[in-house]
């Protein structure tokens, strides 16, 4: 056990955590994309689906370990920023990104602040979608989908949304390729890239889902 | 002035020692040749301070060739300069302009304290590489050089991780100031190698536990170690410590050596 502690306490283990967890929540939020662009495509299976996962008991177990995932990945985070702060005393008085080979970018020097939102945003998301208005689609279903459309007719809401993913997209710009390099798994710019063009097809993904519906007024 | 020569402002970091407070001095540097090394340059700097009977910019020095790596200091805001692959004192001052306002201060980190201006203690690096950045041979009679065969390919990844000179760049250059570049290359160099084997665990744990008491800090994979780094050496070897010291660990969790 103190093996293991030792582990996670160390300036490496806390990446490795901190890739695991990142990596695990980004796969959850690729299921939770595909899940909800049914949202634009068709009301009832997306009903459906809803009622699937939340009639089913796992679904504690499930967002139990979400939770864990999430507060791990936090501290973890506050942890590893307040080292590396510790380890500068005093700053440059002229500092300049170095380029060249560099990955250094606005999203990789902002994670503390990109990460930091979405304690706000999830608190948020739970209670306006989780603990909001029950309708009833009758036999006992859920209607989610009507109580997402109402949602998404409000344009402030609609912007909180639409900002809300850019910034998990700039998350993931840094946090996906470093997420590899963390686990020692590899370094290249390709998996750059793919870290690029992930963060973006993701925050876009989600982004439309809320600008459809406000546009078009949604699917009734 | 001379022909061909130019004038440049520098901003010098002036700390009379670690505890005292520092501040960037403006000094202006005439009849710079731009075959003067950036060192050459604050030699001449320095003679003019002499005359006038002041004290002389401090900072370190030895080979002026780029292999000894104690040169370190932060040019224009970048480690050794905006020069890629090259230390402060193969810096030639033709990549600067007439008037150009160049900074000039000391590597910055809780653990290479400053010592005086630009110099500053990195015996930290020392006590990392004695934790574990060696291997223990019984001496006796030199072995014959091919008697332990080594593949081509992992000599020459083995080798471009030696080509580290611990100069410090890497720490400098960090946000976190981490010296998880400077370890990586020391513990690849190792692990390639039949001769690194048997203190392979061992070291790569005891360097980390080094660093951490130095007060290095961790690494955020942003790359500007490599962008800086003198030797070019590569970030793939921060991922080639991860796996050393994941293994490591995983082998001390299930009871193994
Ligand atoms: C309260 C929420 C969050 C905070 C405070 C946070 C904070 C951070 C910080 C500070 C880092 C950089 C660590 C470093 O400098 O080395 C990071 C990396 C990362 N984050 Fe988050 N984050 C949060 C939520 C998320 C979410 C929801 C995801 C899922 C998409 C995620 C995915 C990642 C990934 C993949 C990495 C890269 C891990 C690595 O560098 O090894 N994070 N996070
Ligand atoms: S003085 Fe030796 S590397 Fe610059």
């Amino acid at each position: 056990m103190s093996a293991i502690a030792g582990f996670l306490a160390s300036p490496i283990g806390r990446k490795v955590l901190m890739a695991l967890t990142g990596l695990l929540l980004f796969l959850f939020l690729v299921t939770h994309l595909a899940a909800n662009l049914l949202i634009l495509i068709d009301a009832q299976a997306y009903n459906e689906y809803s009622h699937a996962l939340i009639s089913n008991p796992l679904i504690y177990i499930a967002e139990i370990g979400l939770l864990i995932l999430f507060v791990a990945h936090l501290v973890s985070g506050i942890i590893i920023y307040n080292r590396g702060r510790a380890a500068r005393i005093s700053a440059y008085e002229e500092h300049r990104w170095a380029g060249g080979p560099s990955s250094k970018s606005v999203a990789s020097t902002t994670m503390i602040l990109t990460g930091a939102f979405f304690l706000i945003f999830v608190p948020l998301h739970v209670w306006t979608f989780k603990f909001g208005t029950y309708y009833d689609a009758g036999g006992g279903v859920r209607d989610l989908h009507r109580l997402v459309i109402e949602e998404f007719q409000n344009p402030l809401m609609v912007l909180f949304y639409v900002v809300g993913m850019a910034i998990l997209g700039f998350h993931l710009w840094h946090g996906f390729g470093s997420a590899f390099e963390s686990l020692g798994v590899t370094h290249s710019r390709t998996l750059r890239r793919v870290g690029n063009v992930t963060a973006v097809l993701m925050a876009g993904g989600f982004a439309i889902i809320p600008l459809v519906i406000l546009l078009t007024g949604g699917l009734r | 002035m001379e022909t061909g020569t130019f004038t440049l402002n520098l901003r010098v970091w002036r700390q009379a020692n670690g505890t005292a407070d520092g501040q960037l001095v403006e000094y202006t540097a005439r009849n710079v040749s731009p075959d003067m090394s950036f060192l050459e340059l604050l030699d001449v700097v320095n003679d003019d301070l002499v005359k006038q009977g002041k004290d002389p910019i401090a900072f370190d020095s030895d080979c002026r060739e780029g292999i000894c790596g104690s040169c370190g200091m932060v040019i224009s805001g970048v480690a050794h300069g905006p020069q890629r692959a090259t230390t402060a004192c193969q810096l030639f001052m033709r990549h600067f302009e007439d008037g150009d306002t160049v900074t000039v201060e000391p590597w910055r980190a809780k653990a290479f304290p400053i010592i005086k201006d630009l110099v500053v203690d990195r015996s930290a690096f020392d006590r990392i590489q004695a934790a574990g950045g060696y291997i223990s041979v019984d001496t006796g009679g030199a072995v014959d050089a091919n008697e332990m065969l080594i593949p081509k390919d992992s000599a020459e990844r083995a080798m471009d991780a030696a080509s580290c000179i611990g100069c410090g760049a890497c720490v400098a250059a960090c946000k976190n100031a981490s010296a998880e570049l400077f370890i990586g290359a020391k513990v690849t160099q190792f692990s390639l190698l039949p001769q690194g084997q048997p203190e392979r665990n061992r070291r790569v744990l005891a360097m980390i536990e080094q660093s951490q008491s130095e007060g290095f800090g961790p690494c955020s994979n942003e790359g500007e170690c490599e962008a800086v780094c003198p030797k070019e050496i590569s970030v793939a070897h921060i991922q080639t410590l991860h796996r050393e010291y994941t293994r490591a660990s995983l082998r001390r969790i299930f009871g193994f050596s």
